[in-house]
């Protein structure tokens, strides 16, 4: 890992076209101030994993047996008309 | 164009229908073409196909249908990526999980796919706003 040492305000680049800089420091919290462009996904690792797995543990949806799927679709609509009203 | 899905079989895919998934959807990242696929109109629930890997399929849901004031705030980077003019070219989808025993069915608000349904693009963002969480059960069981 390349450790790097910055005062407040200063600036890390990434590449040619992401730059993170050091904004504030309370604590043990620090915040950061991140450009990138559009196409760069920038998330909170923790938040990054969860989102993952639950994508995780829907797709397992593709091998739910066939045969349960009518008994399943009206539950869920069942459970929509109750939600909806 | 057909493709071979382990869900549905075999299905025809109407090539003008492909949803170009430029941002990716987190752990599938590599997967890039979605067709929405309606299997009954009379459901509100729609399956969103990979076409890059007939094994990978989504429950996917209009969230307004189960909570109406949910207002999920876009970034300009997303704005931007997406291609999004008009606000009502905008379609959100919520990602459904399903699990059986016991049954439980909860919806992901907290990152929602946004679809540009004009030009067909779209990414699954994450929210910054906590209150929205990320299984959002629409069943007893599981809360």
């Amino acid at each position: 890992m390349l450790i790097l040492t910055r005062k407040l305000g200063e600036s890390i680049t990434v590449g040619d076209d992401i730059k993170i800089t050091f904004l504030e420091a309370k604590g043990k919290q620090i915040k950061l101030g991140i450009d990138a462009p559009p196409h760069i996904a920038v998330h909170r690792e923790e938040v990054y994993h969860l989102i993952r797995e639950q994508n995780m543990q829907a797709v397992k949806v593709a091998s739910m047996e066939k045969e349960t799927l009518p008994d399943f679709w009206d539950g869920l609509k069942n459970l929509l008309s109750k939600e909806g009203g | 164009m057909n493709i071979v899905t382990t869900r549905f079989g075999e299905i025809d895919i109407d090539e003008s229908k492909i949803i170009d998934m430029r941002g990716g959807i987190l752990g599938f990242e590599h997967l890039k073409k979605y067709v929405l696929h309606i299997r009954d109109d009379n459901n509100p629930f729609w399956w969103l196909q990979s076409l890059d890997d007939g094994a990978i399929v989504f429950v996917v849901i209009n969230p307004y249908s189960v909570k109406a004031d949910y207002e999920p705030m876009l970034s300009d980077n997303d704005v931007k990526l997406l291609e999004i003019e008009e606000a009502e070219d905008v379609v959100l989808l919520a990602i459904l999980t399903i699990c059986q025993n016991p049954f439980s069915v909860s919806m992901n608000l907290r990152a929602p796919l946004v679809i540009n349904a004009k030009k067909k693009i779209a990414k699954q963002i994450v929210l910054e706003d906590v209150k929205y969480p990320v299984q959002y059960y629409l069943t007893a069981t599981g809360k």
